[in-house]
């Protein structure tokens, strides 16, 4: 076996062991999650039936709540947009955000003259050692401790025989300086409300909480399917991925709706207050318009990317973030390579072993549309 | 050619000229069978996959190397020729002699249809070939109409969710059933304790999991399960699906399992034939079929 392999499937076997037990656990203990999943799903379901709908009410509450709203068609435009609301010569704070991966927006923003920095641990060493990530809520799977260890050396070379405290503690340091400083935070979203046009999302580190209120502006890139109905769903897929993700309950869950403001005076909201003066919602479409429509490929629309699937598949715990097109892999990222890169390769490695149907949230028939992308793939 | 292309060549040739996916002689499929009364009805279904699982190996290794070879098809009906090794055919006789026996202990009539019997086009699908899939189940269908076959008894995983995938492409409406299913006399007792590697098919995708693991338990063995290697969702392909267009995946699927069985126990029971071949040749200890770990004669 090749040495990369052997190493990755040590740390996959590690992660195993530590997520699959405890998200079980996890659903026994809150079994309220399961209904909650349902709902989401539904509300998903709702939205991808009338996107352009929901598209356009998602929009107009971004605007009703001060911020402004940007419909982009692809990567090349959401990089354009972002690139004119940054500018140059900025230092840039980003919360891990696999769309703003997709649209390749740090090595942009970096080719622009920006001090970019990923704020996420996981998404951080994938920085420091120019990686592409390997899992979809934890980019750095493929590391091991040790290997963690080594790329961390690049910021503190006196790093040795470090405990998984000590390597955080070493990314805390060195991050604080350049949250302080940033001009802009830019995040993902794990879900926004068509009603409110709220970004939700959840988190661990407390990095996305600093991004999205330190600096002066935060951007929010988010794919068309982030849409929900309303609020209460929005909260609701927070709530699920963390769950389904097995980190629960969440550290942060954290709602921006529009600038920062406050009411204080005379009860007259007023903007900015101590956050973001200025607040935008990037919207992707980059093919999700497309798969909407599609009889089959939408279902893998309703992925709230918890990431259970790939630790439950033989393809991916044998070859890792290399199945699938980054940042997309796994029986998710299988999908999603057909979605954003009309890319049908990675579906043709799928043994059809089910693992995915059975822990996904959102019920998704993973193998049902992995047979239909191999058909596709093959036509081709 | 490129592989899928000569793999689809073969495949669908092959099923329009034989209903089989290779061309081979039917006397490999029906040898095992010497006092099954001839006919329609109830039959046995045994798609030929005991018997021809063995080969399976040997062109999933010619393929790539035939797809660079201008004009390779023409080379096909040599492939009649080619049978598996005596020990593969005995060992198919023996597993499928056995299950007829449980059949006929537990009390359950059926005949069979010797080289009449076509194969189920499961390979089809698991590669993605869904719309030849869709043709040949149409024709599998007439097939049995024909013959007047009522009910099929399954003895194998991927026959059994190949057909319970017909009704999406022709009118099926024969009653499909697993011989695992329809044991009621053990007649065996088993002792130890053994690990199992479930068929993905069986377990998640035809709700059949627990009728094999009750059988292995009720004759006196025990199972040795760990939650994250052998439980319901987390139990791993053994890799076989993919094997005829992708080797080497296939085969490093195939090892990662079978370390992961090796880390339980040295006796490992499969409920398929797939598996078995997939598995054998990492697993570190002894691999047999339910079928070989039960007498039920
Ligand atoms: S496909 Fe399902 S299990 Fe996989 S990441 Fe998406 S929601 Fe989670």
């Amino acid at each position: 076996m090749r040495g990369d392999r052997v190493t990755w499937i040590y740390a996959v076997e590690r992660a195993v062991k530590n997520n699959v037990p405890k998200v079980e656990a996890i659903l026994k203990e809150h079994p309220y999650l399961l209904d909650l999943a349902m709902k989401v799903r539904e509300g998903k379901t709702e939205v991808l039936r009338n996107l352009d709908r929901y598209v356009e009410e998602t929009i107009k509450s971004v605007e009703k709540s001060g911020g402004r709203a940007h419909l982009v068609s692809n990567a090349e435009e959401a990089k354009e947009i972002v690139s004119k609301i940054v500018g140059t010569g900025k230092t840039i704070v980003l919360g891990k955000s696999m769309v703003a991966y997709e649209a390749g927006l740090r090595k942009h923003l970096e080719a622009m003259g920006n001090d970019v920095w990923e704020t996420d641990l996981g998404e951080f060493l994938i920085q420091l050692a120019d990686e592409p990530p390997s899992h979809i809520i934890a980019p750095s799977l493929h590391m091991t401790k040790e290997r963690a260890e080594e790329v961390m050396r690049k910021i503190d070379n006196e790093l040795n025989n470090s405990t998984h405290e000590k390597i955080a503690m070493t990314a805390r340091k060195f991050l604080r300086d350049k949250f302080i400083k940033a001009h802009v935070g830019i995040t993902g979203a794990n879900a926004v409300a068509a009603d409110t046009g709220s970004v939700i999302l959840v988190e661990n580190e407390g990095n996305i909480r600093m991004t999205t209120v330190l600096p002066e502006v935060h951007i929010a890139v988010a794919g068309l399917e982030k849409i929900l109905p309303n609020l209460q769903l929005a909260l609701y897929e927070a709530l699920v991925q963390a769950a389904f993700g097995g980190l629960y309950p969440p550290s942060y869950v954290n709602v921006s709706s529009g600038p920062s403001s406050t009411a204080d005076i005379e009860m007259k909201r007023v903007s900015p207050a101590h956050g973001p003066r200025e607040f935008h919602l990037v919207l992707l479409d980059n093919g999700r318009r497309e798969a909407a429509k599609d009889p089959v490929l939408w279902e893998s629309l309703l992925c709230v990317r918890c990431g259970r699937c790939h630790l439950h598949c033989p393809v991916y715990r044998v070859f890792g973030g290399k199945w699938g097109v980054p940042p997309y892999s796994g029986p998710m990222g299988a999908m999603w390579s057909a979605v954003v890169y009309r890319d049908f390769g990675p579906a043709q490695l799928c043994v059809h072993s089910g693992g995915c149907r059975e822990v996904c949230p959102m019920k998704i028939d993973i193998p049902k549309v992995l047979e239909e992308l191999k058909k596709r793939g093959l036509k081709q | 050619m490129k592989i899928e292309g000569l793999v689809r060549e073969v495949l669908v040739r092959s099923l329009k000229d034989y209903m089989m996916p290779f061309p081979t002689s039917k006397k490999v499929c029906t040898e095992w069978a010497t006092d099954i009364p001839r006919g329609g009805g109830t039959v046995i279904y045994t798609g030929c996959m005991y018997q021809l699982t063995p080969l399976t190996d040997l062109y999933a290794n010619a393929l790539p190397l035939l797809s660079k070879v201008e004009g390779a098809e023409k080379l096909y009906p040599l492939a009649m020729a080619i049978t598996p090794s005596r020990v593969h055919r005995e060992r198919a006789k023996r597993i499928l002699q056995n299950v007829a026996a449980a059949l006929k202990r537990s009390g359950v009539q059926f005949n069979y249809l010797y080289e009449d019997e076509p194969y189920s086009g499961t390979v089809l699908l698991e590669l993605g070939f869904v719309e030849e899939f869709a043709e040949y189940a149409k024709r599998v269908m007439q097939h049995f109409n024909r013959l007047g076959v009522k009910k099929l008894i399954t003895v194998d995983p991927h026959s059994h969710y190949a057909f319970s995938r017909y009704r999406e492409f022709t009118n099926f409406d024969l009653e499909v059933v697993s011989y695992l299913q329809l044991i009621r006399d053990l007649g065996t007792k088993v002792e130890g304790e053994y690990v199992v590697h479930d068929s993905c098919l069986y377990s998640r995708f035809l709700g059949l999991r627990e009728t094999y693991r009750s059988l292995i338990k009720a004759a006196g063995a025990s199972l040795k399960d760990d939650q994250l290697v052998t439980g319901p969702a987390t139990s791993m392909c053994c890799g076989a699906p993919i094997g005829p267009l992708r080797k080497r995946e296939s085969e490093a699927i195939a090892s990662y399992r079978a370390a992961q069985l090796s880390s339980l126990g040295d006796k490992l029971v499969v409920v398929c034939p797939l598996c078995y071949l997939a598995l054998s040749p990492h697993f570190k200890g002894k691999v047999m079929d339910l079928a070989e770990l039960m007498s039920f004669r």
